[in-house]
């Protein structure tokens, strides 16, 4: 009886997983493979790969260009996750205060996520401009003399930290609401009774059961993080000077532009082995504080 | 957990393959049955073509030609696919790849020689010599030959596009300043800039825009080049050019008869052609691709060949098709580019639509273009073909996007004055002998 | 819901904080759709107006002569409609997995799909597009849609979700008989409607804007889909912006319907969890 039952959960479980298993497999596992196939040849392409071992390993550590791609992302990540964190955090919980026009505000929040890339960064550029955007005039307002933000090596990844967190805080914000949403209003009546004021209520209720979704939010923002990409390509190109390349830009431009694909793979691969380390320590440490109901 | 996760993946891998490994038995057994009409020739031939630069507003005027090809060749049907042009070398390596390249497709000088190096298109003599009707005579010699790799003949110019100096008629008129002509130096160009500029009302006597493209032609006005004359060393750190460097820098920072370098206002995109329809630049180097758009500026305006210091040069872009190395339709395939690239009917479309100004050699054929709308000086577009810089591909032409990214970036830094011209220069060098090896 | 309502000043304060917000997120939007409306030469103009001086529909009709917008535009919806619907179901099973069933080798599986996510897109480009040349899936609507019928985001954004739905909900139908497609059906599904709306979003979104996979799939006019056309607005040399503002515009209203739509579902998950709780 015991057995029965455990074989149809297996079953079940089979039966369950079998797309995602299989269009997982067959449409993101083995082309993975095959790139990691790819990393160990000299491939522009064009003509036939040709193996040559751990090269292009070798060449991504040596080239001076990677470790600015890493630095750079790392610049980006100090400022974009707390930021985007912190902001959607905040709209989320005052949108969930029930108040009149939230449903108003949560589609204008939502508004640069669905906007394009392309269209939207003229404006920024514009925005951003050194001499006549409104960034600077109001950073002119209070004495401060504005940097040419694009245009300068320092000041292009805030520049960039910026947009991003702009078209991104309304994502975050869209799904913290949906995991406010999860959280059940008894948990506020009992709170209520013992008497919590609403700060006690943020800190002792609401952001312990929002740690799952908080947890979802880091490993997606840094996986993207990595990945940092489109609005690069849009804003800066890289540069100036390679003062915003990453990795990915940098992994696109040797695929596609460069006939480099046998060493674009391998920076895949030593991009997706940052990513994964990081991915398994914060898979571990969420033990310590993701919040989940069933423990 | 990493060691399951492979053992894992690799079992999926397996079963994954023999899954592929099958269909792909399928595939090849059904390959021969499409291929065979071809060879027949009876019907139809389908001929894929893929192209870019009629990606905007030139679509129609592909789809008029190839209907009217379609027309005169019963026998060959073509398929066209445009694709912008950022995407387009995307797309046709990532066909090449996958063993699905087009039979006929465009590529630009700069990508061409790439191609013919790694052996992906098809070297046309035998074509050239099985038709009896061809010239080559046809075409101008230059453009023509731009096409040639080790001695073969692989691709048909299609058009051509050059930079020329652009200039605002009335304010020279207002400020009695001498209109530009082709005796100009860098000297001259200098003076009447000086002249022009009126910084109270934003009016900037000359502007070129600071990148790697406008770099290499500024270097060969001063008699510079990147590589050596045999392409076996590289000289882009010579004084000439640095000298060259320094000027595309002092026009803005010592002269100050050119916008402020950091002047994030002319980094916007096509800012300069902006100001220059605004009547906010006296001179302009930029494309002819232009002069359409300027053709309802409220001012007069004209273009002259550009001044160089110890001699002339102009950008030459080129555009051509070649033919798939794969492809088993050489002969329709040869029929076809023939069309686009020289046929009286293509021709005289691809001018009267201003699509580009093709490669013809004809004179009584080109005055349909010279007598186009404004500019008056529209002969000047020729003229550039003497003193013409192919872009310096070098020694590695399949590296040329590296090599215009490694120089670019130099360029940038000493764009933002953290390193000088010379050193900016040293850089590259290094960065130019490491891609050589 | 009936929290807070007493304090006056933290409600001014909140509407304060959001309306800022939501003026700047908004401003650099309606930038573009007032861009859509302007003549080639204002659009670029510096400082910009708001508002253009004359206005004119012409951009949106002179799209037609780079792409044929209402061909492509009707391919993306089905592209999309589709994938976000298998995606929805696809990722929702296996979601439910992950959440509510113990079984060796659980967290390894599931690691594995998160490595999906690790690998940039630009790198596996090529090797799909081999694999799919050779079962013969390039340039059909299959091989458009196939790639994005999965993704781990959403696995991973649904697991979440349930794994906050009480076990106890789901032992007490099991007890009463219930089956597991019950489970899913009756008490997984209802309850994950606000994550599900959230990823039905977001997976309309994806493959509404997806460029380089169709770029590199598609090659006949029949196939193809929005983002494909709104590519060729931009120019090799120049770019006329207004243009492709207004193909942005188009492009942009689709993803807003399916937004207003999907925004309810957060209201109703907002009450359903409250009832059971």
């Amino acid at each position: 009886m015991v057995g029965d039952k455990k074989g149809k959960k297996l079953l079940v479980i089979g039966a369950f997983l079998l797309p995602s298993l299989l269009s997982m497999a067959l449409f993101n596992l083995l082309p993975i493979l095959i790139s990691a196939v790819v990393s160990l040849t000299d491939w522009d392409m064009l003509g036939k790969p040709k193996f040559v071992g751990l090269l292009n390993y070798i060449n991504v550590f040596t080239e001076e260009k990677s470790y600015i791609a890493i630095f750079n992302i790392f610049k980006f990540l100090i400022g974009y996750i707390p930021l985007v964190l912190g902001l959607g955090l905040l709209f989320a919980t005052l949108l969930n205060r029930n108040i009149k026009g939230a449903k108003v505000f949560r589609g204008m929040f939502f508004i640069p996520v669905i906007t394009s890339w392309v269209a939207v960064s003229i404006i920024w550029k514009w925005l951003l401009n050194g001499n006549t955007g409104i960034i600077n005039y109001v950073l002119s307002l209070v004495g401060v003399q504005g940097p040419v933000w694009l245009s300068d090596f320092f000041w292009a990844m805030p520049a960039i930290i910026m947009a991003s967190v702009w078209k991104d805080v309304g994502f975050v914000t869209i799904i913290l609401l949906s995991g406010l949403a999860d959280i059940s209003n008894d948990y506020y009546e009992a709170a209520k009774i013992d008497g919590a004021n609403t700060i006690n209520q943020f800190f002792k209720i609401t952001l312990p059961l929002l740690t799952p979704t908080i947890y979802f939010i880091l490993v997606i923002s840094l996986i993207n993080c990595f990945q940092l990409f489109d609005q690069v390509m849009v804003m800066t190109g890289g540069g100036p000077a390679g003062s915003t390349s990453t990795m990915v830009e940098q992994i696109f431009k040797n695929a596609f532009k460069n006939y480099r694909m046998g060493f674009a793979a391998a920076q895949s691969w030593i991009l997706f082995s940052i990513i994964f380390i990081i991915t398994l320590v914060m898979n571990k440490l969420q033990k310590r504080w993701v919040n989940y109901e069933d423990k | 957990m990493l060691k399951k996760t492979l053992v894992l993946a690799l079992a999926i891998i397996m079963v994954l393959s023999l899954v592929v490994g099958c269909s792909k038995d399928v595939a090849e057994t059904t390959e021969p049955q499409s291929g065979q009409p071809a060879e027949v020739a009876k019907e139809p031939v389908t001929i894929k073509f893929m192209q870019y630069t009629a990606s905007g507003s030139q679509e129609e005027t592909l789809k008029a030609m190839i209907d009217k090809f379609m027309e005169l060749n019963e026998d060959i049907k073509v398929e066209y696919e445009v694709l912008a042009w950022a995407d387009y070398y995307t797309k046709l390596n990532a066909a090449i790849a996958g063993n699905a390249a087009p039979d006929v497709f465009e590529v630009g000088y700069e990508n061409f020689a790439t191609y013919a190096a790694k052996d992906v298109i098809k070297d046309m003599n035998s074509a050239i010599a099985n038709d009896g009707e061809f010239k080559e005579n046809v075409f101008k010699k230059l453009a023509y030959d731009a096409f040639k790799y080790n001695g073969k003949q692989y691709g048909l110019p299609e058009g051509y596009s050059a930079v020329v100096l652009f200039y605002n008629k009335d304010l020279f008129d207002k400020n009695s300043v001498a209109y530009p002509n082709e005796s100009w130096t860098w000297k001259e160009e200098l003076e009447a800039a000086q002249k022009l500029t009126d910084e109270k009302n934003g009016i900037w006597g000359t502007y070129a825009p600071f990148q790697f493209w406008e770099f290499y032609k500024t270097i060969a006005q001063n008699g510079g080049s990147i590589w050596s004359s045999d392409n076996k060393s590289v000289t882009i750190n010579s004084q000439a050019n640095i000298d060259a460097l320094q000027w595309m820098i002092d026009k803005s920072l010592k002269y100050g008869v050119s916008p402020k370098l950091n002047d994030d206002t002319f980094s916007q995109p096509d800012a300069d052609l902006n100001a220059f329809k605004d009547g906010k630049l006296a001179m302009l180097r930029t494309g002819i691709w232009n002069f359409g758009r300027f053709a309802d500026a409220d001012f007069e305006w004209d273009i002259a060949l550009e001044p160089g210091n110890t001699q002339k040069a102009h950008h030459f872009f080129a555009d051509a098709l070649v033919v798939s190395k794969d492809t088993k339709k050489e002969e329709a395939a040869w029929r076809f580019m023939k069309f686009m690239t020289s046929d009286p009917y293509a021709v005289s479309l691809r001018i009267e639509k201003g699509w580009s100004v093709p490669a013809i050699a004809d004179e009584k054929v080109m005055a349909s273009y010279y007598e186009l709308d404004k500019p008056a000086s529209r002969k000047v577009v020729n003229e550039t073909l003497d003193s013409l810089v192919l872009p310096p591909v070098g020694p590695i032409p399949e590296r040329w996007n590296e090599i215009t990214g490694a120089v670019g970036e130099e360029l940038e830094k000493a764009k933002l004055g953290r390193i000088t011209a010379k050193e900016a220069l040293e850089n590259a060098a290094k960065r130019l002998q490491g891609l050589i090896k | 819901m009936k929290i807070n309502k007493n304090i006056l000043v933290p409600n001014l304060l909140t509407y304060t904080i959001l309306t800022v917000a939501a003026v700047t997120l908004v401003f650099p939007f309606l930038w573009m759709i007032s861009g859509a409306f302007k003549d080639a030469l204002e659009v670029v103009k510096m400082p910009p107006q708001l508002l253009p001086n004359r206005f004119t529909f012409e951009n949106f009709i002179e799209i037609k002569k780079y792409f044929p917008i209402e061909k492509f535009f009707i391919n993306s919806v089905i592209v999309s409609t589709i994938t976000t619907i298998l995606q929805l179901l696809f990722c929702s099973m296996a979601a439910f997995v992950f959440a509510k069933f113990q079984f060796r080798g659980r967290e390894v599986l599931f690691m594995l799909y998160l490595i999906t996510l690790m690998i940039p897109k630009q790198v596996t480009l090529v090797p799909l597009f081999i694999v799919f040349s050779k079962l013969r899936l390039a340039d059909t609507f299959l091989g458009l849609i196939l790639p994005d019928i999965f993704s781990a985001f959403g696995t991973f954004l649904l697991r979440q979700h349930m794994l906050t739905i009480p076990d106890s909900f789901l032992e007490a139908a099991y007890i009463d008989g219930a089956s597991y497609l019950k489970v899913f059906t009756k008490i997984i599904l209802p309850l994950s409607k606000p994550a599900m709306a959230t990823l039905g979003i977001f997976a309309f979104m994806y493959s509404w804007n997806s460029f380089l996979w169709p770029l590199i799939i598609v090659n006949s006019k029949e196939l193809m889909t929005l983002p494909l056309g709104l590519s060729k607005l931009t120019g090799r040399w120049a770019t006329e912006w207004n243009i492709l503002m207004a193909g942005n515009t188009v492009s942009f209203i689709p993803i807003f319907i399916v937004y207003i739509f999907a925004q309810k579902y957060f209201i109703k998950g907002l009450t359903l969890g409250g009832n059971k709780g």
